[in-house]
């Protein structure tokens, strides 16, 4: 008897946490399917059986990150990446009466650019929409643009990280000059700094002083987690 | 350190590794390429092969006679005039000194005309002297001799150009105007470099250098495409180069297509039937360095990729080779011993049809 009482637990547990798992899945699933009206779907389905916080860290978060593999494998596009995110967002904006007051602390807070006289803006474009979608509060501060401007915008959002980006090894040494002026408006400690573009490596960031180098958009959204989060 | 070996990172860092240690690299690097462009891995001998080229005790390094390719140059004469961050070495010399410095000079067995803003859309207003150039170029030298530039659609986006940037659109959730505006701008890429083209022909131009097609994403790609149509269908006997930017067509649109063909997403192997189909004379498929890698990683990727476009190819492959391309480090100025492993491993292993 007592045999049969602990089986028919197990087997309830089990079936509990196969159907936590299948609503991860569903949620992870309507994020890659980048359609809004599945997401909410799914979070309304969800909401009845996981904790808000749940649904959105092992549910839709977990779905961005897969749509980041896909972009990355060249699976998914962009403007795919654009709908995910705004369908995130659709999503987390359905559960905010649901959040405890707990989770409501600030994003950090990120400020992007490439450095002056050099015009690139895809790729670091494209790294501020990645950071963007994975919750990161980012201003973009487009191409060429000055130090001045770098220090401005951080000052103005209290920004917790800069992303500095150069697409020639001509304009590689703006990087240490927006460096150089954080050290120089007692900004350094409080603001981290990432470093990217074709020239860049490791090897210059460690050598500059910056906080980290990024290969790609997705590294920048790792190392951006592992710095700030 | 008697069974180390001299090697790269992709930086152009001096490192040393076990021959364990590369051979884990080129197997790694091989599975990389074979996993994401969904195409097969270097053979066992190929990666020995591989390795023999990497441990190599001579600096310089060489492909076996009768294996020598033709190898051909883009980027104009800004190799020597150029002094404003764009490779050159800021020696004083005209266009055709340079065109013919290389031709006489470097053994380039084609060259190329180009402007020194190296995109399709500043040559519009100085048509009339590019067609000078080209002529007084024509009349001097031997070598084919093409006019090259990018298609560089960042050109036609704001602040630069007409269209709303599509990467602010994006940003802002302005999905259907980002591709619009993507469309637009291929459009009149399509336009431009059809028009400057017909006026180069008229003077004896040889042929057309499409260099880093993609870099501003499948848009790229798209206006690209359409131009090499445009100008085989009038021009029965122009030669087409069509030089990639990178081994991933990126998808800033995602849906844009060359007679049926979705661009976003495309491998060396499944953008040179494209190309192919779209009247290219050559394709030049790229690999990407990772800086962060070694020599041994980047060059095993860069040529599993290369290997696949070429047995995908009915027309020739020139590899893409240089600064940051086709396992060679990203350095302005890439060490020789990476340049001539990578360059042998290329021919002998990946089959190029030149550099």
């Amino acid at each position: 008897m007592c045999f049969f009482y602990s089986s028919t637990i197990e087997l309830f547990k089990e079936v509990v946490t196969t159907t936590k798992e299948e609503l991860y899945k569903e949620l992870s699933d309507a994020i890659v399917s980048c359609k809004k009206d599945q997401v909410l779907a799914a979070v309304e389905k969800a909401r009845g059986e996981l904790e808000a916080p749940d649904i959105i860290e092992n549910g839709l978060a977990a779905g961005m990150n897969e749509v980041g593999t896909l972009f990355e494998r060249g699976k998914l596009f962009l403007p795919h990446v654009m709908m995910a995110a705004e369908a995130m967002q659709a999503g987390v904006d359905e559960l905010k009466d649901d959040m405890p007051e707990s989770s409501n602390k600030a994003a950090s807070v990120i400020v992007n650019g490439t450095v002056e006289g050099d015009v690139h803006d895809i790729g670091k474009a494209i790294v501020s929409t990645m950071l963007q979608t994975s919750g990161f509060e980012v201003y973009d501060i487009g191409r060429d643009a000055p130090v001045a401007d770098f220090i401005a915008k951080i000052k103005e959002t209290n920004a917790n990280m800069v992303g500095i980006s150069a697409l020639m090894t001509t304009t590689l040494p703006g990087q240490k000059e927006v460096i150089e002026a954080l050290e120089e408006e007692g900004l350094r400690d409080k603001v981290k700094v990432m470093v990217g573009g074709a020239p860049a490596t490791n090897a210059w960031a460690n050598k500059i002083g910056a906080d980290c180098y990024a290969e790609n958009a997705t590294e920048a959204v790792n190392k951006a987690k592992e710095l700030l989060l | 350190m008697a069974n180390e070996y001299f090697v790269r990172m992709g930086d152009g860092e001096r490192i040393s590794m076990t021959k364990e240690q590369i051979i884990a690299d080129l197997q790694e690097g091989s599975a990389d390429a074979a996993d994401l462009g969904d195409i097969p891995e270097l053979s066992g001998d190929e990666l020995d092969k591989l390795a023999d080229i990497i441990m190599d005790s001579n600096r310089i390094v060489s492909v076996e006679p009768g294996m020598e390719i033709p190898v051909t140059h883009d980027i104009g004469s800004i190799r020597i005039d150029g002094d404003q961050g764009n490779s050159g070495v800021g020696i004083p010399a005209s266009r055709l000194v340079g065109c013919m410095m290389h031709e006489r000079g470097f053994g380039a067995d084609t060259m190329e005309l180009g402007h020194i803003d190296y995109s399709f859309k500043p040559v519009k207003p100085v048509i009339a002297q590019e067609c000078q150039t080209m002529e007084s170029c024509q009349q001097n030298m031997t070598v084919p001799l093409l006019y090259g530039a990018m298609p560089n659609l960042g050109l036609y986006y704001t602040p630069d150009g007409p269209f709303e940037n599509p990467g602010d659109l994006m940003k802002a959730f302005k999905i259907n105007e980002a591709r619009e505006s993507i469309e637009h701008a291929g459009d009149h890429a399509t336009r431009d470099i059809t028009w400057i083209m017909q006026h180069l022909q008229k003077v004896g131009c040889d042929g057309v250098n499409f260099d880093t097609i993609g870099a501003a994403g499948d848009g790229d790609v798209y206006a690209s495409l359409y131009a090499m149509k445009a100008l085989r269908e009038e021009f029965p006997n122009i030669y087409i180069e069509a030089g990639m930017a990178g081994e991933c067509t990126l998808g800033m649109h995602g849906e844009l297509e060359f007679e049926g063909n979705v661009l976003a997403g495309l491998w060396p192997h499944e953008q040179v039937p494209l190309a192919e189909e779209a009247g290219a004379n050559m394709f030049g498929p790229v690999c990407n360095t990772n800086t962060s890698k070694s020599s041994a990683w980047n060059l095993a990727r860069s040529v599993t990729f290369t290997k696949a476009a070429v047995e995908a190819s009915n027309i020739p492959c020139h590899v893409d080779m240089g600064m940051g391309v086709g396992g060679i480090p990203m350095f302005e100025t890439p060490p020789i011993d990476a340049v001539t492993r990578a360059s042998k491993a290329m021919v002998e292993i990946a089959g190029v049809d030149g550099i």
